[in-house]
């Protein structure tokens, strides 16, 4: 029936309840996308109110209409661009002096306003009583009074709502005033700026642009045609604060301030003193100075074991469910027919999408803790106790949730860096977290440190690694903080939220919304790329090997040999027929080619070719120099393919290889979150090319050094080289 | 407007061409920067609006000159600085350093009529005869009156990140070099605003401050431009 949608932009502060009333109208029907060129979340949802349909687009969290972080920028894009109907102010009742200071800015947009006064419970409960007539007066706008978290108020909202659509000339917002010289100030520069007759002007009034002149708005002051009234407004600034002893930057803020402390006086009113007592003593004991830091670590290994321990579980049936749908696909392929379609359906799809769904758990059980973590408002607190420490590093407290859970996996780690509000804080911590050792470098680990230590050496050896990796990401982070990622005039000051009881619906929305992110964007690139990287390691397929190893595998099949060194020997060919293939396909071509760069860092091309393959998931790097060394993939090639390494490279090789896998791009999955969540192709290349650049600078220099002063080059246990022989490999020699 | 008024910097300007004209000679554009502190093209772009105005003659290279008008204007706002200078020091008994500083302030805003009455003020109590013992009176009281009012007043103003736990305070003034200062002013940090410290972080220099019923952290780098008073 109806031509147009209408439309309504919810505004408020953060931690106003925004997100949880936006739930209530929205349900599931929301759509999550990203604003051009920054990382912060674009959300939009439908809601059938009465016989029509709206939209709302829920702006990020603001303190205020200027233009000091991409919040507020992008913020009020979204005001003057989109045909907004309506604006659904929420305000938090019970801090309604702060939250009212957006409000006045919002009147100024001269677009019809609703206001919703949020979680009026706690405020009553505080002993704050309003007067709710006297505030309609004042902002020209209907007030609704809600419980986000019951869903109180919410039926009076939407026929407040459709009262306002249904009006043909809804009320517009009264325009506060402020003060006799301020006034005349922005009626002089409202003058000039209609006079320009600018395309913006249009929707939002002139009278909006003079007051952000007038308050230096720099993102309003370079708009063309501007200028000449920035310098005007300088010195209606310096008049202004002149003939109120204010500050002349600061001076819309303070007039404001003033004009809502006014309105405060006359229509709120404290009953009795009754100030959130319980949220300030948990605050006693969280944030003080010596339990803080127990506590908080105490909350991070939660965390942690929470995401990665009871996620190992249905990691483990994923697993095996992808393993048996493979092995099944197979099972009751016609034999003979198609071969290259069955291994690209088994190796590269069934395969790739296991890759994507495997860290699905790991996700789901980590936004679960976010959830209730942000929820509850610990995250705050967290932010604030660790604070001190990540700040000589150039990050944000929040950093740290990042940095930890990329201990366990990169993925949920770059995703986890949502949390953190500033944009430079959080574009630094996605680029450096992959440093950090995650769980699927560990079976290089098991694998490499074995075959070239002893045993008294090993521990160290892994903790040296753990170790490059953790200093590898604090210095790069205080690297590019200092340089690329240096924050322009931000400033640190962050709200500390009283501690709130999440709802369970908002906090199966945040991981419900996580989780299909995490499957459309970034699930689809895994997918891809993990197909590209089958046939990197598949094409082009060799036809002819050296020897005919389906008459070998016969011949050893008839022979008089026992059952169990029948399958030794057969595994061992198979594993040589591999070896061959993949040293034809494009990935060993490849490893081959970077032979002479890849040869000062002490790699040859079984390295290098391992390296590409395992760019589909680290892990993958064990099972391809196992291949390359032609080791079948039994439990016992283990040993085999630590004897055949420990002869052919050196101690100092193996380490460098052990540094290189570290420190280099991590997988595909990574850099597929990290371009969805950098928002960013430029981001995701860069960081393989720092990556790249770093891991091999690394590695180059402490395997000259290493061979320059001769520590660790000689190939070690002779006496095993029997064993080695005995096995059939030789790749000693 | 009038091609007379000229905006307060300006007439700092000019103050100062005529100034460094007088004790030098000449006055280069260097001079100018250098007295009055400020950046080369901040100096040009003054003169070259001073220029327009017609109060001097300025071309690049050489150095300023007054124009007829340009040098009564100067003289017209010299002789108000002294004038208030003379009040600041003669009779409020102030120390030179202030009263220059107080009179730059003051000598923009101040209308003709209350300078020449303020002139007859001076001039009366400097030499009338029967005003003799409000001189000596003035000479004994003033300069205490200034102390003991600075002392009371400084005493209750401190820092922000002075203050101790648990105190309330009402923010007096935020000091405009403060990075980021309007964002702290969006918070509501602004004068007139009653606060209170709830405590400090485990390491590292954050202070948790109560502001409007919200808590709110911040460095306590950037709360030292923040002067409070206590209640």
């Amino acid at each position: 029936m109806e031509s147009k949608v209408f439309r309504i932009a919810l505004a408020g502060n953060p931690n106003c309840g925004k997100t949880t009333i936006f739930n209530r109208l929205t349900g599931t029907r929301q759509h999550v996308g990203n604003y051009p060129g920054v990382t912060v979340e674009r959300k939009t949802g439908v809601c059938r109110i009465g016989d029509f349909r709206a939209e709302i687009i829920d702006l990020p969290g603001i303190y205020s209409l200027s233009s000091s972080s991409p919040e507020e920028k992008v913020a009020f894009q979204e005001l003057l661009n989109d045909d907004i109907d309506l604006i659904l102010n929420v305000i938090d009742a019970g801090n309604a002096q702060r939250n009212m200071y957006l409000t006045t800015q919002l009147t100024e947009l001269d677009i019809p306003m609703l206001l919703a006064f949020n979680m009026i419970d706690d405020a009553e409960k505080q002993g704050l009583v309003f007067d709710f007539g006297k505030l309609e007066q004042f902002f020209g706008a209907p007030i609704v009074k809600t419980i986000g978290s019951s869903g109180v108020g919410l039926e009076e909202l939407k026929s407040a709502i459709c009262a306002i659509r249904d009006n043909p000339s809804p009320q517009r917002p009264v325009k506060p005033k402020y003060g006799p010289k301020t006034d005349e100030a922005i009626r002089a520069l409202t003058a000039g700026i209609a006079a320009l007759n600018l395309p913006e002007t249009r929707r939002i009034p002139a009278r909006y642009f003079a007051i952000k002149v007038l308050e230096d708005d720099p993102a309003i002051c370079s708009r063309p045609g501007f200028e000449p009234f920035c310098r005007e407004a300088g010195e209606w600034r310096r008049q202004i604060a002149a003939r109120n002893g204010i500050n002349s930057r600061t001076l819309m803020a303070d007039v404001r301030y003033g004009v809502i402390a006014g309105a405060c006086r006359e229509a709120i009113t404290i009953s009795s003193d009754r100030r959130r007592q319980l949220s300030d003593v948990i605050d006693k004991y969280v944030t003080n100075r010596f339990l803080g830091v127990p506590i908080f670590l105490l909350m991070m290994y939660l965390v942690f074991e929470f995401t990665f321990t009871l996620g190992q579980f249905p990691m483990d049936y994923l697993e095996m469910f992808f393993g048996w749908l493979g092995e099944s696909v197979t099972a009751i392929w016609p034999a003979g027919h198609g071969e290259f379609l069955r291994r690209l359906i088994v190796e590269g799809i069934i395969g790739g999408v296991g890759g994507v769904l495997v860290f699905l758990p790991n996700i789901l059980f980590l936004f679960l803790a976010i959830a209730i973590l942000e929820g509850t408002g610990y995250m705050a607190r967290a932010a604030f106790v660790m604070d001190g420490f990540m700040h000589m590093f150039g990050l944000h407290g929040k950093s740290f949730i990042p940095m930890l859970i990329g201990f366990g996996c990169s993925v949920p780690a770059v995703m986890a860096t949502r949390t953190i509000d500033n944009e430079s804080d959080r574009r630094t911590t996605i680029m450096v977290v992959p440093f950090i050792s995650c769980g699927a470098r560990l079976p290089i680990y098991s694998m490499l440190i074995p075959a070239f230590f002893a045993l008294k050496y090993q521990a160290l050896v892994m903790w040296i690694l753990y170790l490059i990796g953790l200093v590898v990401a604090l210095g790069c982070a205080l690297a590019l903080k200092s340089t690329l990622f240096k924050g322009e005039g931000e400033v640190f000051v962050m709200e500390l939220p009283p501690y709130r009881l999440p709802t369970l619906r908002s906090i199966l929305i945040l991981m419900w919304e996580k989780t299909s992110l995490y499957l459309q964007k970034a699930g689809t690139l895994i997918l891809l790329a993990s197909i590209i990287l089958f046939v990197i390691n598949t094409f082009p397929e060799k036809s002819d090997y050296s020897k005919d190893y389906d008459a070998a595998i016969e011949q050893v099949q008839n022979s008089s040999l026992a059952e169990a060194e029948k399958t030794m020997a057969v595994s061992t060919l198979e594993a040589e027929r591999k070896g061959e293939a993949l040293e034809y396909s494009i990935a060993g071509r490849i490893g081959k080619g970077l032979e002479t760069v890849m040869k000062p860092i002490g790699f040859d091309w079984r390295v290098s070719s391992a390296l590409i393959g395992a760019f589909a998931a680290k892990e993958l790097f064990v099972a391809q120099l196992g291949i390359l060394y032609s080791v079948g993939d039994s439990e016992a090639a283990e040993g085999t393919l630590q004897r055949a390494l420990r002869n052919s490279y050196t101690p100092l090789q193996g380490f460098c290889i052990m540094l290189f896998c570290l420190l280099t791009v991590p997988c595909v999955a990574t850099m597929a979150v990290v371009r969805r969540e950098s928002n960013s192709w430029k981001f995701m290349f860069g960081q393989i090319l720092l990556f790249t650049v770093i891991a091999y600078t690394i590695t180059l220099i402490v395997f000259q050094t290493g061979s320059l002063l001769n520590i660790g080059t000689s190939i070690s246990a002779p006496e095993e080289t029997a064993v080695v022989e005995s096995a059939g490999i030789g790749a000693a020699r | 407007m009038s091609n007379n008024v000229i905006s307060s910097s300006l007439e700092d300007y000019l103050e100062a061409i005529a100034e460094i004209i007088e004790t030098k000679g000449h006055a280069h554009t260097k001079d100018i920067a250098e007295r009055l502190q400020v950046k080369m093209p901040s100096v040009t772009n003054a003169l070259q609006a001073l220029s327009v105005r017609g109060l001097i003659n300025y071309q690049s290279h050489s150095p300023v000159v007054l124009t007829s008008r340009g040098a009564e204007m100067a003289a017209v706002i010299r002789h108000r600085h002294s004038v208030l200078k003379s009040f600041f020091s003669g009779l409020l008994k102030l120390e030179e350093k202030e009263a220059d500083e107080t009179a730059c302030k003051i000598e923009h805003v101040i209308g003709e009529t209350v300078l020449s009455r303020l002139v007859v003020l001076i001039e009366a109590i400097a030499g009338r005869e029967d005003c003799a013992s409000l001189r000596d009176f003035l000479e004994t009281t003033m300069p205490r009156v200034k102390t003991e009012v600075a002392e009371g007043e400084l005493a209750n103003v401190i820092p922000l990140n002075e203050l101790p736990i648990g105190q309330s305070a009402v923010v007096v003034q935020v000091d405009e070099n403060l990075r980021g200062v309007k964002k702290f002013a969006d918070l509501g940090l602004v004068p007139g605003t009653l606060l209170q410290v709830e405590g400090h972080a485990p390491f590292g220099d954050l202070l948790r401050i109560k502001v409007m019923g919200s808590s709110l952290s911040l460095r306590s780098r950037d709360a030292a431009f923040i002067c409070v008073k206590l209640t």
